[in-house]
């Protein structure tokens, strides 16, 4: 069964992350790949995630596809304009790859090659229309192709953005503009997450709510502070603090454990998209804690 | 206006070493307001060159240094001064720049400043961008706040997920351009003009080398 028959199935689907590596050496991410093999219904694979260099996502994307995985993949506006963009999409269609995920991009500002001139000709929700026209038999101009793909094509919001109607508004865009699932930011309120679903579960659409695993208070202190649309709970973060530093980690593992277990016993969405962030070895643990294997 | 910075001076002198004297071209509109082309720092340029030795054999701020016709008839009363020097500091913008070029084929010609960017003055010295010359104007749909200068990622759909309590995932110093948007036109009871998805934007619109003639045609 594959990611988007499950998900239109109703079945509770979970999702992992893949981070290709900055250089040619891929054992440890072929390791990580082989400890989630038959476990994951898709893997997402990052696109030069934080603007930081690394190997394209559509090359790990085939090779994860090979290995068995299905992957997701990810595409940003950030490095390639309308021309590049498509003509990858096509490439990835005739390589076997089903889904993509449609992203604007981190800035290069956030990564490792801040003199880099950003692309972004398009945006996240015209990637999405993109997709849609070759879905259709043609490009975005309207010209036909010969052969048009077949993508089951998402998108990523941030249910705890601040402030959140204009997110809100782009949600709606993005769904208009043909995205079938969404893959949210890490939430940790899961009383927040479920007024957001309602909201949600009025289109036709797939949510799968992003789990970050919390590693250590420190690392939730730091999301507070930095990242956009994080907010930890103070009660969350103290909960990891009380469990001593040897079992920071057990700690978050529990808590991703039990957000996932509410998610799927009260159906509050439709799966979830870990995200274990240099710890892709736990996702096992994660998954196994939260009754899902 | 267009925004300039003046180069380091160091900089400037590395790529004008060769030469001994200078003829300095200054203009009386935005490098003036700026501070990089006005009768102030032509003087200081001035002194600046002679303290290193160097030689202005003259100097002149012209009425508008992007108008080249113009510029060209202020400039015949120093036709002794121009031929006297070994090259001109143009201290304008880049526009500027090539207008000297263009009237002086046979000199070599510098640029002083950095052309930045086309702004407005909102305090004395202080710049903000406010217009990328896209080619097709799209503030009637945007509030009157352009998304393509004001957001770093020229976003027209709504702020992406990096926006953050207003900010800009680039750095606190910038205000979200969609939180902006948004905000304004919620208050203007306008958030319609931003509710259907915009296409890709034309930019066939900018293609460059861009020219135009604002001639009335004859009618024939
Ligand atoms: S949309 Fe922005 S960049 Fe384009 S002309 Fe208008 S103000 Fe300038
Ligand atoms: S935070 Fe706002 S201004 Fe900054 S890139 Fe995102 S949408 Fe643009």
């Amino acid at each position: 069964m594959s990611f988007r028959n499950n998900l239109e199935s109703g079945a509770f689907v979970v999702t992992a992350e893949i981070g290709p590596p900055k250089g040619t050496d891929i054992k440890d991410m072929l390791h990580h790949a082989k400890m989630l093999k038959g476990k994951l219904d898709a893997v997402n694979v990052t696109d030069n995630q934080s603007a930081v260099m690394r190997i394209c996502s559509l090359a790990i994307s085939k090779l994860l596809l090979d290995m068995g995985h299905e992957p997701i993949l990810q595409m940003t506006c950030r490095d390639r304009n309308r021309i590049g963009l498509q003509s990858d999409l096509l490439g990835a269609s005739v390589l076997g790859i089903k889904n993509v995920l449609c992203m604007t991009g981190d800035h290069p500002n956030a990564g490792d090659h801040k003199e880099a001139k950003p692309v972004y000709d398009v945006e996240s929700v015209q990637l999405l229309g993109i997709v849609d026209s070759l879905n259709k038999g043609t490009d975005m101009m309207g010209n036909e192709m010969k052969g048009g793909t077949d993508f089951f094509q998402g998108a990523v919001v941030t249910p705890e953005s601040n402030p959140i109607e204009p997110q809100l508004m782009k949600f709606e865009k993005k769904v208009s503009a043909g995205a079938l699932f969404f893959q949210t930011q890490a939430i940790y309120d899961i009383k927040k997450f479920t007024d957001f679903m309602k909201f949600a579960k009025s289109f036709p659409v797939k949510i799968l709510a992003g789990i970050v695993l919390l590693k250590s208070a420190g690392m939730a202190n730091y999301m507070n502070k930095f990242v956009p649309g994080i907010n930890v709970p103070q009660d969350l973060i103290d909960e990891i603090k009380n469990a001593g530093k040897e079992n920071a980690l057990d700690a978050g593992i529990n808590i991703a454990a039990r957000h996932i277990r509410q998610l799927r016993d009260d159906k509050i969405c439709d799966g979830v998209h870990i995200m274990a962030i240099g710890a892709e070895d736990k996702v096992p643990l994660v998954m196994e804690r939260a009754g899902l294997l | 206006m267009i925004i300039t910075k003046k180069r380091d001076f160091k900089e400037l002198m590395g790529n004008i070493k060769n030469y001994k004297s200078f003829f300095l071209l200054g203009c009386s509109e935005c490098a003036t307001l700026c501070g990089t082309g006005g009768d102030p720092e032509i003087k200081s340029m001035k002194e600046a060159l002679e303290a290193e030795g160097k030689n202005v054999t003259g100097s002149f701020v012209a009425k508008t240094g992007c108008q080249v016709l113009g510029t060209k008839v202020e400039l015949k009363p120093f036709k002794d001064a121009i031929s006297e020097s070994d090259c001109i500091l143009v201290m304008s913008c880049g526009a500027g720049t090539q207008t000297t070029v263009e009237l002086f084929e046979d000199k070599p010609v510098y640029p002083t400043n950095d052309s930045m960017f086309l702004g407005n003055m909102t305090r004395m010295q202080i710049f903000d961008e406010r217009c990328s010359l896209c080619g097709k104007c799209i503030l009637d749909k945007t509030g009157g706040i352009c998304p393509i200068t004001a957001c770093p990622k020229g976003l027209l759909n709504g702020p992406c997920g990096g926006t953050n309590d207003g900010k800009c995932e680039i750095g606190p110093e910038i205000e979200c351009a969609w939180v902006r948007i948004y905000n304004r036109l919620k208050r203007i009871d306008k958030l319609e003009d931003i509710k259907n998805t915009a296409e890709p934007k034309d930019w066939s619109a900018h293609k460059k080398p861009m020219s135009l003639s604002a001639r009335e045609k004859k009618s024939s």
